[in-house]
């Protein structure tokens, strides 16, 4: 009775062991270093303050200022970019230590982080597209007004949407959110003064209407009560370079200057090969982090899915509750709530942190894996019940029979699902760039936020879509061919 | 001439609908049983239950002597012994013809894959179908495929063998071939346990007729008493109907 199970347990602590190598690899990264170590988020898209320059690095006031510090102060940290409201979070949840994104200081955030020093005054400003006639936010009545989940300015325009009776939408990103007002979807967008100054120099089609207003100061925030020795170093490092004019230099060298030298030459953002070869290395790495997920998205979600989906079909009541459960609740789930709720629900719960990628391989892992799990039950049970009978009549215990007669079997039933399940799950890895994975998606914001050049990096990206999902049909095709001639 | 199966009392319900309601039968070594009886009349549920594949609710079978209801008893061993040919051959599609026959013994271990091999050709060679041995079951005729499906069970070595209307789902064509082994089979000394509507095979090869219906058995002894004198009216008017055609 013993034996029957151990093919399974074999199975299992393959998965184990993989997603632990996978947990090994992303933290030794970091390991032997005597100064203390810390976990930063950032905003993916928000410059001048942080966006990703042309090597891959971020840079931005907020970059070069924490840069400036860690070195002054003795500390070593990684950074997270991610999108701001999951950053926010992901602070509170014990995910990062702390968030440095052009965070506005307001009462609210006060009563559940704890900012350091004040580093950059504020204002918000309203924008609206150059061919609008708006020129007062009083003509804004009945019109939709685009802000950014979870900002200070989307709290600002909330505060004046009775007096000017607009109506509201909201968007993840900067960048989108200026392209909602630029194509007339909606009619202005809000947004701090040196973002939205910095986006129009570097080629953003929109008009400022207004006067800076609810002038805010930007401050480092860390969860409330926590991390106090990290938000002590900040402080004494932002004076510390407040002093020697470091600060001056780094806000001069991105809002200072007329010219703006982070957007790329203006004749290479005009053609496609232009802005491929300038952000070659950032697609190839969006690329390659694609393809991971993809990849090891499938190993997993295959593994787990047949076995999931092999549960389903054990005469037994138990295996066949466990399997639909699992089966009902992760295909149930939108694919963004499984990933928030792992990255950033399960660490407040148990104070744990996960890496992105793994946290995007565990989503992937349960979501497409209960899709599997479905159709491996399903092709399972159509094999001819008399294909188990003739197994068993011959003495061959359950499993062996389930192995030898019915898998191979329902397997060839399954390859056009098993294909088709593939490339959803590397469409889906696109749904990943919530979390702050830099995949292929996320890539082209970061290019994005900071050229500008929306249409054509759309373009490129979805090309490169276009070309993995067809070598990949590809694969399964040969896959499909070697399997059906044998 | 030792007894290799004895049913006693074996009843069989799905729900309200009871198919076996009390069957009692001791089969001896050697011995060719023939079980007849129009459809319906439990004589394949009867026979699926001498390997557990259904589960009798209540009344016990013992075969060469251990008891298939009991707890304790291991199924897979019991079945290494029992050879059982379906009506619908059930060959492995995605296996060879050979590794059809030889992948029960080599799985469980019995032989080496050479020797399973050597077997395998032996087994084929018996039934008439060594020059088949490579093809899929998709590429044989209906007649072929149970030939195989014997061969298959045979590779087990076991000490009974059951029948399940092996030539019902056959064209007429074919069901002398399949009968023919079967004879052969049954000449070796094999024990068998056939359920069949082939009149003549029952009369030819066995050493006892077994009429079924509605889920008793009703008449049982010798081909020629219950084809010649047969007691019962339901037996009566069932070979009636199946004898003149």
């Amino acid at each position: 009775m013993m034996k029957k199970h151990t093919w399974l347990k074999y199975s299992w602590l393959m998965v184990t062991m993989l997603f632990g190598m996978i947990i090994f690899n992303t933290t030794t990264a970091q390991a032997d270093t005597k100064e203390p170590h810390y976990v930063i988020a950032t905003d993916t898209t928000y410059a001048p303050f942080e966006f990703q320059g042309q090597n891959g690095q971020y840079v931005g006031i907020d970059m070069d200022m924490l840069r400036a510090i860690a070195k002054k102060e003795h500390f070593t940290y990684k950074l997270v970019p991610i999108a701001f409201n999951s950053g926010a979070q992901g602070v509170l949840s014990g995910q990062f230590d702390a968030i440095i994104a052009g965070m506005t200081i307001t009462p609210e955030r006060e009563q559940v982080y704890d900012f350091g020093t004040p580093y950059y005054k504020t204002g918000i400003i309203a924008a609206v597209s150059p061919k609008s006639n708006i020129t007062d936010l009083k003509q804004l009545r009945g019109k939709t007004v685009a802000l950014k989940t979870g900002t200070g300015s989307a709290q600002y325009a909330l505060s004046i949407q009775k007096k000017y009776g607009f109506k509201v939408t909201y968007f993840n990103d900067s960048n989108t959110m200026y392209n909602a007002v630029a194509l007339g979807n909606a009619a202005a967008a809000f947004e701090d003064d040196p973002v939205m100054k910095y986006a129009i120099k570097n080629g953003v089609k929109l008009k400022i209407i207004t006067q800076p207003a609810n002038g805010g100061e930007y401050g480092f925030a860390v969860k409330k009560g926590q991390n106090k020795e990290l938000l002590a170093k900040f402080n004494a490092g932002y004076a510390a370079i407040k002093k020697d004019g470091t600060y001056d230099k780094i806000v001069a060298k991105y809002l200072g200057s007329n010219e703006s030298k982070f957007a790329g030459s203006a004749k290479e953002n005009d053609s496609i090969l232009g802005l491929l070869k300038q952000n070659k290395d950032q697609f190839i790495s969006g690329v390659i982090k694609t393809l991971q997920l993809t990849v090891f998205g499938i190993i997993f979600a295959t593994i787990f899915g047949v076995l999931i989906g092999v549960l389903a079909v054990v005469p037994n009541k138990f295996a066949y509750g466990l399997s639909s459960t699992i089966i009902y609740i992760f295909r149930g789930l939108p694919l963004l709530v499984l990933a928030f709720f792992i990255y950033i629900g399960l660490p407040s719960l148990t104070g744990t942190k996960i890496p992105a990628i793994v946290a995007g391989l565990i989503t992937l892992t349960l979501n497409e894996g209960a899709y599997i799990a479905a159709f491996v039950a399903g092709g399972l049970k159509n094999v001819d019940a008399g294909q188990m009978e003739a197994a068993r009549s011959l003495g061959l215990p359950y499993w062996k029979a389930m192995r030898k007669i019915i898998m191979p079997q329902g397997i060839k039933l399954m390859i056009p699902s098993f294909v088709n399940q593939f490339i959803i799950t590397l469409k889906d890895t696109s749904i990943l760039s919530a979390i702050g994975i830099i995949e292929l998606t996320q890539t082209g914001t970061v290019i994005i936020s900071r050229n500008m050049q929306g249409f054509r990096v759309w373009f490129i990206v979805a090309l490169m879509y276009l070309i993995i999902i067809t070598l990949l049909t590809f694969l399964a095709k040969w896959v499909d061919k070697k399997f059906s001639s044998n | 001439m030792g007894i290799k199966v004895k049913v006693t009392d074996l009843h069989k319900a799905y729900g309200d609908n009871e198919v076996l309601k009390g069957i009692n039968l001791e089969v001896q070594e050697n011995e060719v049983v023939v079980m007849i009886g129009p459809s319906g009349s439990g004589k394949s549920t009867f026979l699926r239950t001498l390997n557990k594949l259904e589960n009798p609710t209540t009344g016990s079978i013992a075969i060469d002597g251990i008891d298939l209801t009991a707890k304790e008893t291991n199924l897979n061993k019991v079945r290494e012994n029992i050879g059982m040919v379906f009506q619908h051959f059930n060959l492995f599609p995605h296996l060879t013809v050979l590794e059809n026959v030889t992948l029960a013994p080599v799985e469980l271990g019995k032989i080496s894959k050479e020797e399973a091999k050597t077997l395998g050709m032996q087994l084929l060679a018996q039934v008439g179908l060594a020059d088949k041995a490579d093809a899929k079951p998709t590429q044989l005729s209906g007649g072929q495929k149970q030939r195989v499906a014997i061969a298959r069970a045979l590779a087990m070595k076991p000490s009974i063998m059951l029948f399940d209307e092996p030539t019902s789902a056959l064209d007429p064509e074919m069901v002398g071939e399949v009968l023919k082994v079967m004879r052969d089979l049954a000449q070796e000394g094999m024990t068998m346990i056939v359920v069949t509507h082939e009149m003549g095979f029952a009369k030819q090869v066995a050493d006892r007729v077994v009429f079924f219906a509605d889920g008793y058995i009703r008449e049982e002894g010798t081909p020629e008493e219950v084809f010649g004198n047969p007691q019962d009216p339901r037996a009566k008017d069932f070979l009636n109907k199946v004898l003149n055609v």
